[in-house]
């Protein structure tokens, strides 16, 4: 029971990681190659505060604000540059996050930070913690999409310029979606640091990243309910199928790289490209 | 006083003048037609006065305020409504949605509180409103892909409108449009001003300029070489020399 | 000395850079894609050295077919994977070729064992003092073979018909088709040249390190993305420039950087700072 537990923990960890990724690649557009910079940000804070005895809450709190502020600092780099530029500055906060923390002795150097104490609210509680954590995060997400910010971020991730023309603030937008984002992977790290009470540099290596943004990319950048079957998918076949574990990235790889030849729009743009499909072919009857 | 105020306005890029100090005033009411031959500094003016390009002199003013520093989103929020000429629509939206999103202006003026405004139905009703002004109600719930170019044309300027805009700056509407659609098109501008609503006009048919506006104002090499009713500034030499160019004036002569 | 070392060091690393790096943005400058795989054919390029050579004793033929061999992977990698796809959003061939990357690692993984390949008799290892200058034969070879292949790009782009038709191509593909260049062909063209000099970077790395593994890839892969950025992404001089530069930077950073940031980052660091500056990288238009 414990095992299935700690399994299922560690799935919604993940979904609380690609939604949050999801609300600036998926809802505003901006390809962030680097997301799990923030996690480790969250993880880093958080747990280097409870081991300072500060209480769990308000540790997960800090590392919320602390990734939050980076992610706002990245957010104003991201109103500088644009698509590819973008996507590899990010990827390059990645790296710098990581040869950064690698060098750090404070920090724990490559060994990490390890015996991280126990939050104490037992396996179930933990459990019923990170689910409240999900939940939460989804109505978020949903409460964006539904209101209006959701549809200027529809309109920024298609066209910022246009989107500036008819009188929309594109840049304080974006740094919404970031200072979002970004906090709520702090939120994810921090919950991550104390489910598995040990972390080091490694934890948040760019693959991560790519897994993260796989979730998204492959549930359909900007569909709730696909990146959270995709994350919730991803994160459980490897644990499920042990010989997966081993062929667990060449999974990955190929997964990334056959959704987007097949289908750019990932499971979302599937379910979508079928119904588009029908609408289509009922009209052109309508039409006859 | 006029609306929009530009004086002495110089734009170089490199060592080229692409505008040397021109001057003019949109008066509220008007349709001023901004007209010139290609290269002449029409689109760099338009340009400035949206904010995309820097003058290295010269002010642009609205009501007296100086707008030389805001971004663009600002000036559109102080009433500068602007149609592009290479229509831009959200293709993942349907038109009517692509007003509502210039509709609800309101709504998206503070970013943080956006979250928490929900309501569309005004905004989508309104936006019906505009599209029917610019005629093009019918296709209202269709998506850009499944429209003709001009449909897109006049979705532009519906988006513009749906700011409320104090003047309406539009970048060469009639391009691309027939001799049928491009009148049409031309009527529905003439009837927007009708009921008050003022318009600086770029726009490169000369037949439909002199029909519809009220002043004009010609560029050529980036200075300006004309101004005044339509009639009396395309009889004059000049403009001719512009357009036609001066050795085939002189050929004819 | 020490200052010396390093940069020549430093220049070393950077025509290694060098050699990944123009690959890469030539394909940029043509599709406007990141060829993120690029780095799995430079893996591929390796391993094509050291088991040609191991088996046949021949680093001439090992060279041969490091480069013929990946330029070929290129092309199929271009027409299977690419391709489809060059009409969508930038971000979907670049995440799809990060996907390509990670599956072309772990193959390579499967197919030749974690732990690597060595070189059986390793070549070139002997050092060899040219003015002055005590350098391996090796690391001779490689500051020689970036010059003649980058060398030898420029002759084809400026003083050939064909590299008439490409440069034409890059600059506007629809009015140099209506010229009857074939634009499919100078896609391959490009694909083939580009993976030709990956493919000898990574065997030229491969006899450096006596050692073929199948992560090699990995941190050239991102850092050469650094590197065409900085160059102004398409432009072939910047790319040279921006290469040279980090190798001598990351030479001298990690003496004097190496307590606060590891290697890796110092390129990034770098990018970063310059993309803050100059939003397009350093060269844009070159």
């Amino acid at each position: 029971m414990g095992f299935e537990i700690s399994l299922l923990t560690a799935m919604m960890i993940s979904i609380i990681g690609s939604l949050s990724l999801n609300l600036i690649t998926g809802f505003c557009g901006q390809v962030s190659l680097g997301h799990v910079a923030f996690v480790g940000i969250g993880a880093y804070t958080a747990s280097l505060m409870t081991k300072a005895a500060i209480p769990f809450f308000a540790a997960l709190v800090a590392g919320m604000i602390l990734a939050g502020i980076f992610g706002i600092i990245v957010g104003l780099a991201s109103l500088r540059v644009r698509h590819d530029f973008l996507a590899i500055t990010t990827m390059g906060v990645n790296f710098v996050f990581l040869g950064f923390v690698r060098q750090q002795e404070w920090l724990g150097g490559e060994l990490g930070v390890s015996s991280i104490p126990d939050p104490g609210l037992g396996k179930l509680g933990f459990l019923a913690l990170v689910f409240g954590c999900v939940v939460l995060v989804v109505l978020l997400s949903v409460q964006i999409r539904r209101s209006w910010m959701g549809y200027v971020f529809k309109a920024i991730s298609e066209d910022e310029d246009t989107a500036s023309m008819l009188g929309l603030d594109v840049s304080q937008y974006k740094l919404i979606a970031f200072a979002l984002g970004t906090s709520l992977a702090g939120l994810a790290g921090g919950l991550y640091a104390h489910h598995v009470r040990f972390i080091y540099p490694d934890s948040f290596a760019f693959v991560e990243s790519i897994t993260l943004l796989a979730m998204v990319v492959v549930g359909g950048n900007g569909s709730i309910w696909g990146v959270i079957l995709a994350s919730a998918f991803l994160s459980l076949l490897p644990q499920w199928f042990q010989f997966v574990d081993d062929y667990k990235l060449l999974l990955y790889g190929s997964l990334l790289f056959a959704v987007m030849r097949f289908s750019p729009g990932g499971l979302a743009g599937f379910a979508q490209l079928l119904i588009n499909h029908n609408r289509k072919s009922s009209k052109s009857k309508v039409d006859k | 006083m006029s609306l929009l105020e530009i004086r002495d306005i110089s734009v170089r890029f490199g060592g080229v003048h692409a505008l040397e100090q021109v001057s003019l005033n949109l008066n509220p009411g008007e349709i001023l037609g901004l007209i010139g031959p290609n290269g002449a500094g029409k689109t760099t003016m338009l340009r400035v006065i949206t904010g995309v390009v820097k003058a290295n002199h010269g002010e642009v003013k609205l009501e007296g305020e100086l707008l030389n520093n805001l971004p663009i989103h600002v000036r559109v929020r102080k009433g500068m409504g602007f149609a592009q000429q290479i229509m831009r629509p959200f293709r993942e939206m349907t038109l009517v949605e692509n007003v509502a999103l210039a509709a609800g202006f309101k709504h998206t003026q503070y970013p943080w509180l956006s979250l928490f405004r929900f309501e569309r139905n005004e905004a989508l009703r309104e936006s019906r409103k505009w599209l029917a002004k610019v005629g093009i109600e019918d296709v209202a719930d269709s998506f850009p892909e499944a429209v003709p170019l001009g449909y897109l044309k006049r979705l532009e300027v519906a988006r513009a409108l749906a700011i409320r805009p104090r003047m309406l700056l539009l970048d060469e509407p009639l391009a691309g449009l027939n001799q049928a659609e491009a009148s049409a098109f031309a009527d529905i501008l003439f009837e927007l001003n009708h009921q008050g609503q003022t318009i600086l006009l770029i726009e490169h048919n000369l037949a439909e300029v002199r029909r519809i506006c009220t002043r004009l104002v010609v560029l050529d090499n980036g200075q300006k070489i004309a101004e005044g009713y339509p009639e009396k500034v395309l009889m004059q030499s000049s403009v001719q020399e512009a357009y036609i160019g001066k050795g085939n004036l002189n050929a004819k002569n | 000395m020490l200052y010396l070392e390093l940069f020549i060091q430093g220049l070393l690393q950077g025509s290694i850079y060098a050699l990944i790096a123009v690959g890469l943005t030539i394909v940029y400058g043509l599709l406007r894609i990141l060829h993120v795989a690029h780095a799995g054919l430079y893996t591929l390029g390796g391993y094509f050295g050291v088991l040609v050579f191991n088996i046949t004793g021949s680093l001439v033929l090992g060279g041969l077919v490091a480069m013929l061999g990946v330029g070929i992977f290129g092309i199929i990698i271009y027409r299977l994977c690419y391709q489809p796809i060059l009409d969508q959003p930038p971000y979907v061939p670049l995440i799809a070729s990060i996907g390509l990357f990670i599956a072309m690692e772990e193959l390579y993984r499967i197919l030749f064992g974690s732990y690597g390949v060595t070189y059986s008799n390793p070549p070139l290892q002997d050092m060899m003092p040219v003015g002055g200058i005590y350098l391996r034969q090796g690391e001779w070879v490689t500051i020689l073979a970036s010059i003649v292949l980058i060398g030898g790009l420029a002759w084809l782009s400026r003083k050939t018909r064909l590299g008439l038709a490409w440069r034409a191509t890059v600059t506007d593909a629809e009015m140099a088709e209506s010229f009857g260049i074939d634009p499919i062909r100078v896609r391959y063209l490009n694909f083939f040249i580009g993976s030709i000099l990956a493919g000898a970077a990574g065997m030229i790395v491969g006899i450096l390190n006596n050692l073929v593994e199948p992560t090699m890839g990995s941190v050239p892969s991102y850092k050469a993305l650094a590197i065409i950025v900085l160059g102004g992404l398409g432009s072939v001089r910047g790319t040279l420039v921006a290469a040279l530069s980090l190798g001598v930077i990351e030479s001298f950073g990690t003496i004097y950087l190496g307590e606060v940031l590891n290697r890796d980052a110092i390129a990034f660091v770098f990018l970063i700072l310059v993309l803050m500056v100059r939003p397009k990288g350093m060269f844009r238009g070159m």
